[in-house]
């Protein structure tokens, strides 16, 4: 028997093994809470279909979805969702445009900071129904409702985050690049920019959760075209069957953006966060 | 070959929101080192150590008083090791130290790597710094100053936030490719140990950091802990530094 020691190079990645493990359990618990919230979902809207309501005034799910499937198949529904989304992207794009102007501000000034930290909080709390009427009376029937609108109430989030990150740059860094002369757009690019960018993206994706509901809802009051208009025609026509398949297709899909491509995308970008398992000794 | 003229140098910082009272860090600073030596200040905390590798590096002005770290006439290219790592998370080891080189072509990775390796890294490009220990990411910190081939060398108690042990072995690594590259180096530390094992001349600052005591070492390399020369310099810095706690306590100043 051998009286020598062999030193195993285990305790670090052990750890960050489990860690993911852990990692790993809490997002199918995720998976499966959203999985039992549209079960719940859908379990609910049959029961009151058929028990406390007429199929006129709220047809059952599966009729709704067999709807939803003609609507996407016959009722060209490609062109009314590309109106809606240009829209929702060309209002977003607006907000993050603004969001930089504002973010540098709120970061960097104080005064700034005071000021608009009251407005952004203020704007955050009208209720997104108030724009969708407030642009049909001001604007009327008009594509600029919902531009506009998606670009006022998606600000604020963007704008925050986007300050946080700045204010969150790690200053030693910015001494380390200038001390090896690196230039400022160097930095900008090096520095500021990544180290911001989750936080970013984060409010981004809070910023379209809310930028595409109201969106929807002012087409829905105040436009020429688009989902909303479709959501609006039908009930119009007393057909709560269209109107239902128009929304839910439009809802699921921006859901699915909104938490499988952006929560993708961020996840791609924060891998250097986690540690991995294979860690040299 | 490197010189590093420091005259009269003064810096105040300005009153901030946490303390209203402008701090002194450095009070008329002079000193010069010439050629391809390696310099150890060493002064308690908040004698304006890190303040002076700062305006040496550039990242800070003076308040008055000259610093000019020349290079054959022409400003000196600095390479800093920082009291932390400083790396960039988002990025791997390798690409770290291809942030601080201008160019960026196959030779630059190569030399990144030879330096790595240099530090006992060079499995590890590839990994991102949360993947490394503290004394790992520390050496990635010594690789990259190497790396852009300073004329002077700066660093800032690079050991200090290691335990022991790891400090020690990384004495070894600095000391092993400082003898190989003999840049002009500016050690900043607390511990008069590492000082008088790594160093060729000793500055010593006091609070407000004015220079109090300048020794020259002159022991052949490597230095061996606990060699009794080495231990009498010790014993010596200490002494003096003694004196000075008595000088600033009874405000005798100009000694
Ligand atoms: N950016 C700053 N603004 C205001 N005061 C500062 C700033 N940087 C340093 N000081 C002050 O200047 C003095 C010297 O600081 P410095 O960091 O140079 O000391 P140090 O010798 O490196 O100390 P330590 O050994 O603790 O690292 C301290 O009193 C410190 O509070
Ligand atoms: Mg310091």
């Amino acid at each position: 028997m051998s009286t020598v020691s062999t030193v195993t190079p285990g305790s670090v990645s052990e750890l960050s093994a489990r860690e993911l493990r852990r990692a790993a359990w809490s997002r199918w618990g995720y998976r499966l809470s959203v999985v039992a919230g549209w079960v719940v979902f859908v379990g609910v809207w049959y029961l009151v279909a058929r028990l406390v309501l007429t199929p006129q005034q709220l047809p059952q799910p599966h009729v709704v979805a067999v709807e939803a499937w003609d609507v996407l198949r016959l009722r060209e529904f490609g062109g009314n969702f590309q109106a809606s989304i240009l829209r929702v992207a060309a209002g977003f794009l607006l907000a993050l445009l603004l969001s930089v102007g504002l973010g540098l501000l709120i970061a960097y000034s104080r005064w700034w900071r005071r000021l608009l930290g009251r407005v952004l909080q203020f704007v955050v709390s009208i209720p997104t129904v108030s724009f969708a009427v407030l642009s049909l009376i001001v604007l009327g029937i008009s594509p600029m409702g919902p531009i506009l609108n998606t670009m006022i109430v998606a600000t604020p989030y963007i704008t925050t985050n986007l300050a946080q990150g700045l204010t969150g740059v790690d200053r030693r860094l910015i001494v380390m690049s200038e001390s090896f002369g690196r230039t400022r757009a160097q930095i900008i690019v090096g520095v500021l920019i990544p180290s911001s960018l989750l936080s970013i993206l984060g409010g981004a994706r809070l910023a379209f959760a809310v930028a595409w509901r109201v969106a929807l809802l002012t087409e829905i009051f105040a436009s020429a075209d688009g989902i909303g208009l479709q959501i609006r025609r039908s009930f119009e026509s007393y057909d709560i069957q269209g109107m239902l398949a128009w929304a839910l297709l439009f809802i699921v899909i921006m859901l699915l953006i909104e938490n499988l491509v952006l929560r993708q995308v961020e996840r791609r970008l924060s891998r250097w966060r986690t540690p991995a398992t294979g860690v040299a000794p | 070959m490197a010189t590093v003229l420091i005259e009269d140098l003064t810096k105040v910082y300005p009153p901030t929101i946490n303390n209203p009272k402008q701090v002194q860090a450095l009070g008329g600073l002079s000193m010069s080192i010439t050629g391809n030596v390696f310099v150890a200040v060493v002064g308690p905390s908040g004698s304006g150590k890190t303040t002076l590798l700062n305006i040496v590096a550039g990242v800070e002005l003076p308040t008055s008083g000259s610093v000019r770290a020349l290079q054959e006439g022409v400003p000196a290219r600095v390479g800093y090791v920082f009291q932390e790592p400083r790396l960039l998370p988002w990025r791997t080891v390798v690409d770290n130290m291809l942030y601080v080189q201008d160019r960026k072509s196959d030779r630059s990775r190569r030399e990144a790597e030879f330096y790595l390796q240099m530090v006992g890294l060079g499995d590890v490009a590839d990994l991102y710094p949360s993947q490394l220990s503290g004394g790992m990411q520390q050496r990635v910190g010594i690789a990259r100053a190497f790396l852009v081939n300073p004329d002077v060398l700066l660093l800032d108690e690079p050991f200090s936030h290691l335990d022991a042990l790891t400090g020690r072995s990384l004495r070894d690594y600095l000391q092993r490719i400082w003898l190989q590259s003999r840049k002009t180096a500016l050690f900043v530390t607390h511990d008069v140990t590492e000082a008088v094992e790594l160093a060729d001349r000793i500055v010593m600052l006091r609070p407000g950091g004015v220079t109090y005591d300048d020794i020259s070492i002159d022991l052949p390399r490597p230095r061996r802990h606990g060699d009794p020369a080495v231990r009498d310099i010790q014993d010596e810095v200490l002494r003096r530094f003694d004196a000075m706690g008595a000088a600033v306590r009874f405000g005798a100043e100009g000694v």
